[in-house]
């Protein structure tokens, strides 16, 4: 038990230094840029667009809420991401980590 | 703390690669958080809907998305630009069009009289028959210009308002018969019959330009030829290709010289006597005698016109007037 939340506290230190990290550098922003422009190539720009429609649809344009939109869409988001963009993202970040410990 | 697990490289890799996996994630929160809140500001501006068209015309205008075809779902084809020609409704390309334009339509001082007798020839061409020799003749119609340099001047020569004037310039002084045969009916000699063509000798000196290969339109007494030429000229266009008879033809043309010259003579000396009466009324009293004699009698008739041209005030020469048909018939004396 004790273990477990050890290693969920090192997992928020260890992510919150990475982010710093690519913060710090402003490599976030330029991967920032770069997902943006792999979703809105692959399409799941206009996919979730599609699925959030769909869902105003449902709920009626009146009783919309961010909140609602977020709740349902975000996990739809991940699913839609297409492998070869995750993997893309997944080696930019280690390769920028490995630079980063390197110096 | 790490003495507790035991493989801690392999387990701050696994820490790591879980850490970059939720940075991942969050960036991808991030962006679906962006749409989020375009398509809910979308939704409160009522923009939302907008690009959104009925499902019938989304599917008619379906992008497609095969090969060998374009987006529209269309065989690309090398297009040529053609014109409708509003005038004859005559499709043409486009570099013809203007071209074609000024003989269609008649721009410019001249053009218009000779437009307009081609737009009447033409359309009533058109309704007779609808021959493809017909387009292949207008240079407007064939793309393969290069094939048919030789056509498309002879038809330049025919149709440009220029040109047409330039020889009626030429023209001008040589009297009454040649402004009465219009000049577009002599380049083509090659598809009259021999009687068209005797009938047209009869009038012009006929010789046929090395460089225009037309017709002379001048009289028989015109100085750029000789009669040599006029002769040869007669010999080619009126001995028929390939078949040895000519004797009748010969006969055809020099008949009139024996019994016909004599009433020839005697219309002669009353036309002249009469001397304020003009050529063309003396043959139009004539009409009644056969087209061989009145081909003859315009030849004479004209020459006597010349005549009178040049000396009025003199009296009726009889002598004159019966030498021509003598001369005329010795250019006739071929064989």
């Amino acid at each position: 038990m004790a273990d477990l939340q050890d290693r969920k506290m090192k997992d928020a230190a260890m992510r919150a230094k990475i982010n710093q990290k690519l913060v710090e550098t402003g490599e976030r922003e330029r991967l920032m840029e770069l997902l943006r422009t792999r979703l809105i190539e692959c399409g799941w720009r206009d996919q979730l667009k599609q699925h959030c429609k769909d869902i105003v649809k449902q709920k009626g344009l009146e009783h919309i809420t961010v909140d609602d939109l977020v709740a349902e869409i975000t996990p739809k988001g991940r699913a839609l991401v297409p492998d070869n963009v995750k993997k893309e993202l997944l080696q930019r970040i280690r390769t920028f980590l490995s630079k980063q410990s390197s110096v | 703390m790490e003495f507790g697990h035991p493989h801690p490289f392999s387990n701050s890799e696994s820490v790591i690669q879980a850490s970059v996996m939720d940075v991942m994630n969050e960036m991808i929160d991030e962006a679906t958080l962006g749409i989020s809140f375009e398509v809910h500001r979308a939704c409160k501006l009522g923009t939302l809907f907008l690009g959104d068209t009925d499902p019938k015309s989304e599917k008619d205008h379906m992008i497609v998305d095969k090969p060998g075809i374009d987006v529209f779902g269309q065989i690309p084809t090398k297009k040529q630009f053609e014109c409708v020609c509003p005038n004859c409704q005559r499709h043409l390309a486009a570099s013809r069009f203007a071209p074609h334009l000024e003989k269609c339509m008649g721009m410019g001082r001249n053009s218009s009289r000779i437009a307009s007798r081609r737009i009447a020839n033409t359309s009533s061409k058109r309704d007779s028959d609808d021959s493809p020799e017909d387009n292949d003749n207008d240079s407007d119609w064939s793309y393969h210009v290069d094939r048919k340099v030789k056509k498309l001047k002879k038809d330049k020569t025919n149709n440009s308002p220029r040109r047409n004037k330039s020889s009626k310039l030429k023209n001008g002084d040589t009297g009454i018969e040649n402004t009465g045969t219009p000049e577009s009916n002599i380049p083509t000699y090659e598809q009259m019959t021999i009687e068209e063509r005797k009938a047209l000798l009869l009038q012009t000196c006929g010789v046929i330009s090395e460089h225009t290969k037309k017709m002379c339109t001048r009289t028989h007494r015109c100085p750029q030829h000789t009669d040599d030429q006029r002769k040869q000229v007669r010999q080619f266009l009126l001995v028929p290709q390939g078949c040895g008879g000519d004797d009748d033809i010969q006969i055809d043309i020099d008949s009139y010289d024996d019994a016909d010259s004599q009433s020839l003579r005697e219309h002669l000396q009353w036309e002249v006597a009469s001397s304020n009466s003009s050529p063309t009324d003396s043959t139009s009293t004539n009409n009644s005698t056969s087209s061989k004699k009145r081909a003859g009698q315009k030849s004479g008739s004209s020459k006597v016109s010349m005549n009178k041209k040049k000396k009025p005030p003199r009296p009726p020469d009889i002598s004159t007037a019966s030498v021509i048909p003598g001369s005329t018939s010795s250019l006739y004396d071929f064989v």
